[in-house]
């Protein structure tokens, strides 16, 4: 009973966003429509707020009348599941992305004035968009449907891999990234449609945009963090192409903001900046296409059902059609005035901006060869981390290269610099030293690691000396470009340093008996068989030794689920600024031994701090007063 | 040129669209049902531990013989259903193909061995003869011949939609 007012909510907001769409293209411009559409929009929201929160409180409730609650949620399961189980399959998880973009859409509504000549249409951007949404979840994928007359006992449970809290924050904040980006989106349509060059589309969307990319960082950020230690697979990137749908839209939406920030102050690279914005948003929902129509196989993929693979296709293309077209009309009124100073600021982020999009078009080539090659010639190849290394180190290296030398460019301005008195020279001659210093501690010879660190370094250093320059000399300084370049450059050295450290081996231990691996002594105390509420496991006591004689106890674990059968290995870590020690176990040997692995990651505590560093950045530049 | 321009921004994503729904509508039928049976060729490898050769005696009767790599992703995908195999008693061989071999041991190591015996066919030489393309691919071998092959990931449904009446067909296991 309860859930039809939820649906019914959601059906009856749908036809209130139609509605808003129509009057936001039909009428003209005036005061009047303008407050009505900001308000209606407004009820729109609150319609769909209550219906999910309805939806949140049947889940709450255990009310396995409802089909897709049944599925995934179970009695025994803590609230707090209970709450996350909404969104981790299909059909929730789509109704999570709706919320999100409605809830984007009112933010932006509440806060922008009604005098804004763009808000009316971009609101109905944005209206238009969230009723392609609800008629893909009301038609093709309704978590609304119920189980009557007679509603199972109890429900089917979570997917185990997911109980666990990064996974309650990891897709909605991610969510968020994605779906943040249908304001500039919006506002770019927006400002297409209405045509007049002088709107600066591009002021209105700044701090949106970057709220969005944050999202995007962190989401990304974490859902690396969750496989390094729930999918026990011991990495922080596998080119997956959950992983790599992901990339994309950040890889646009970074460019985006680069572009973003030399439209604002001038109109240059406005070309760019819309086409950008189109990619951001449609890459976005090319992901959502990729993980739910079952096209590629992943550890990340939905159910298949090629219906709601082939709605969200029709739906990314006609949204691409209406945009590009109308990009293309308006070709002539966000053309260039003038040329771009050679070596300016601008010329860089240009530059930047073909890095960017080569990099995007690697990783589309490695997801989408794949299946064009399986049409074509009826056979399955992989393509792996090979191939995106091949291509990523070589043009990340150089990017950043012409990162280290743009810090110096100015806006609209040739570049002008006393070549042996710039800070440039005095990074390059650190960053050398410190090569070789490292040359001599680490007796290596890996030439992709020694360059990359090198190239980190040099940033590393430049912007350092920026930042002394803007204390001690009170020179300017853009903090939010500091940081994140900065948090690249650390990046750079993690990666390297990660890659070059780090080592894993498998051991057979025997009870109460101790290997060695490295500088640890690994001793294996206890195993036992322990029974948990939803599942059972086995659960082993090591006590793991360094060098300094510091004893640290880890216990990893085997868990076989109850009500599903999945068995899943919980990994047992040290952390230290350094290196984690990670382990997991594996089988019983024949003769009684034990399968244990142990990785020594160094630095990927850092490849995390890295990210969220960028992400920090953003919030500074959110908060920041001064126009950047 | 701003025609050139115009064009290929608005026909390039369309392009993408428009190859992306035909593969989405394909009619996914199993390949390599009418498939042309042929011996094993001949070959010399190493096994994946190095610790001896195998030739072509060392593998008798009937088994899978699965492609593999460390750094196939859908090769992951696919562990647990070989770990099934292994366990209903079915003979699988691996052919860790074109890996790196202390990877490759990592990785059993870490997810479970369900290959009885797994050569080391660094150069894909092995490979290239049995007409493989990537990895994961999967081998039905009756008696020293190769009666089937299927290129990507085998599962519950390829398993009783392409292995299954051929095994029947052919009285194996």
């Amino acid at each position: 009973m309860i859930i039809e007012i939820s649906h019914y909510l959601s059906i009856l907001a749908t036809g209130l966003f139609l509605l808003i769409g129509l009057i936001s293209f039909i009428t003209t411009d005036t005061k009047y429509t303008a407050k009505l559409i900001s308000k209606t929009f407004s009820h729109g929201f609150l319609l769909l707020l209550v219906s999910f929160i309805i939806y949140i409180w049947l889940a709450i409730t255990d009310n396995f009348s409802v089909q897709y609650i049944a599925n995934h949620s179970n009695t025994e399961l803590p609230v707090f599941y209970k709450i996350s189980s909404i969104w981790s399959a299909h059909e929730g998880s789509m109704f999570l992305w709706i919320i999100f973009i409605a809830l984007w859409g009112f933010i932006f509504n509440i806060n922008i004035k009604n005098d804004e000549v763009l808000k009316p249409k971009s609101i109905g951007v944005i209206s238009l968009i969230l009723v392609g949404f609800l008629l893909f979840l009301l038609l093709t994928s309704n978590p609304f449907e119920t189980i009557l007359p007679i509603a199972p006992l109890n429900g089917a449970d979570i997917n185990p891999v997911l109980q666990d809290p990064a996974l309650a924050i990891h897709p909605p904040t991610l969510y968020l990234g994605y779906v943040g980006f249908v304001i500039p989106f919006a506002c770019a349509i927006s400002f297409l449609i209405n045509g007049n060059p002088d709107v600066r589309w591009e002021k209105l969307v700044q701090k949106w945009s970057v709220l969005a990319w944050v999202f995007l960082t962190i989401g990304i950020t974490l859902g690396s963090w969750w496989a390094y230690y729930e999918l026990g697979w011991g990495g922080y990137w596998f080119w997956d192409p959950v992983e790599n749908v992901a990339l994309m839209p950040w890889l646009a939406a970074t460019a985006f903001l680069h572009s973003l920030s030399v439209s604002i102050k001038s109109s240059h690279l406005r070309v760019w900046t819309i086409l950008l914005s189109i990619s951001v948003f449609s890459l976005s929902l090319f992901g959502a296409f990729i993980v739910r129509s079952g096209i590629i196989d992943s550890v990340h993929s939905f159910a298949n059902d090629p219906d709601r693979g082939l709605y969200l296709l029709m739906f990314i293309g006609i949204i691409l059609i209406i945009s590009l077209s109308l990009f293309i009309l308006r070709f002539s009124i966000i053309r260039p005035i003038g040329n771009i100073k050679s070596f300016s600021k601008e010329s860089f982020i240009s530059i930047n901006n073909i890095f960017f999009g080569s990099l995007i078009f690697c990783v589309m080539l490695g997801v989408t060869y794949p299946l064009v090659y399986e049409y074509l010639f009826d056979q399955k190849i992989s393509v792996g981390a090979p191939f995106y290394n091949a291509i990523f180190i070589p043009i990340v290296l150089i990017a950043s290269l012409f990162l280290f030398f743009s810090v110096d460019s100015k806006w609209s301005r040739n570049l002008n610099f006393n070549f042996f008195r710039s800070p440039i020279i005095v990074s390059i001659i650190l960053s050398i030293a410190s090569i070789i210093l490292l040359i001599y501690f680490f007796q290596t010879n890996n030439f992709t690691f020694l360059i990359s660190v090198y190239v980190g370094l040099l940033i590393i250093f430049r912007y350092c000396i920026e930042i002394f320059n803007s204390f001690y000399f009170k020179k300017f300084i853009n903090p939010f470009s500091a940081i994140a370049h900065l948090a690249l450059g650390l990046l750079l050295l993690s990666i390297s340093f990660n890659s070059l450290l780090s080592t894993e081996r498998a051991l057979s231990i025997r009870l109460d008996s101790t290997e060695e691996y490295k500088d640890l002594k690994i001793y294996l105390k206890d195993i036992k068989v322990v029974k948990n509420s939803n599942h059972d496991s086995i659960k082993a006591l090591f006590f793991i030794e360094n060098s300094r004689g510091d004893i640290v106890e880890l216990s990893p674990e085997k868990r076989r689920y109850r009500t599903r059968g999945q068995i899943t290995t919980e990994t047992a870590i040290h952390i230290s600024p350094l290196r984690d020690i990670y382990i997991t176990i594996g089988d019983q040997l024949d003769n009684g031994n034990w399968v244990v692995n142990v990785q020594l990651n160094y630095f990927i505590r850092w490849i995390w701090f890295s990210g969220c560093l960028m992400a920090i950045a953003g919030i500074v530049l959110i908060f920041s007063k001064r126009k950047v | 040129m701003k025609f050139l321009f115009k064009s290929t921004v608005l026909l390039l994503p369309l392009a993408f669209i428009a190859m992306f729904y035909i593969l989405l509508t394909e009619e996914d039928a199993y390949p390599g049902t009418d498939y042309k049976t042929f011996d094993i060729p001949k070959f010399q490898l190493e096994n994946l531990e190095n610790t001896k050769l195998i030739d072509n005696d060392e593998i008798k009767g009937n088994f899978i013989l699965n492609v593999w790599a460390s750094w196939c992703i859908t090769c992951r995908v696919e562990h647990p259903f070989l770990m099934n195999l292994k366990n209903q008693g079915i003979k699988i061989i691996g052919l860790n193909y074109k890996d790196e071999r202390f990877d490759a041991i990592q990785w059993l190591d870490k997810y479970g061995n369900p290959y009885e015996i797994i050569f080391h066919d660094l150069k894909g030489s092995l490979a290239l003869d049995l007409g493989v393309t990537g990895a994961p691919e999967t081998f039905l071998v009756s008696n020293g011949k190769v009666v089937a092959h299927y290129q990507g990931e085998v599962n519950d449904a390829v398993w009783s939609n392409v292995f299954l009446p051929i095994i029947k067909e052919e009285g194996m296991f």
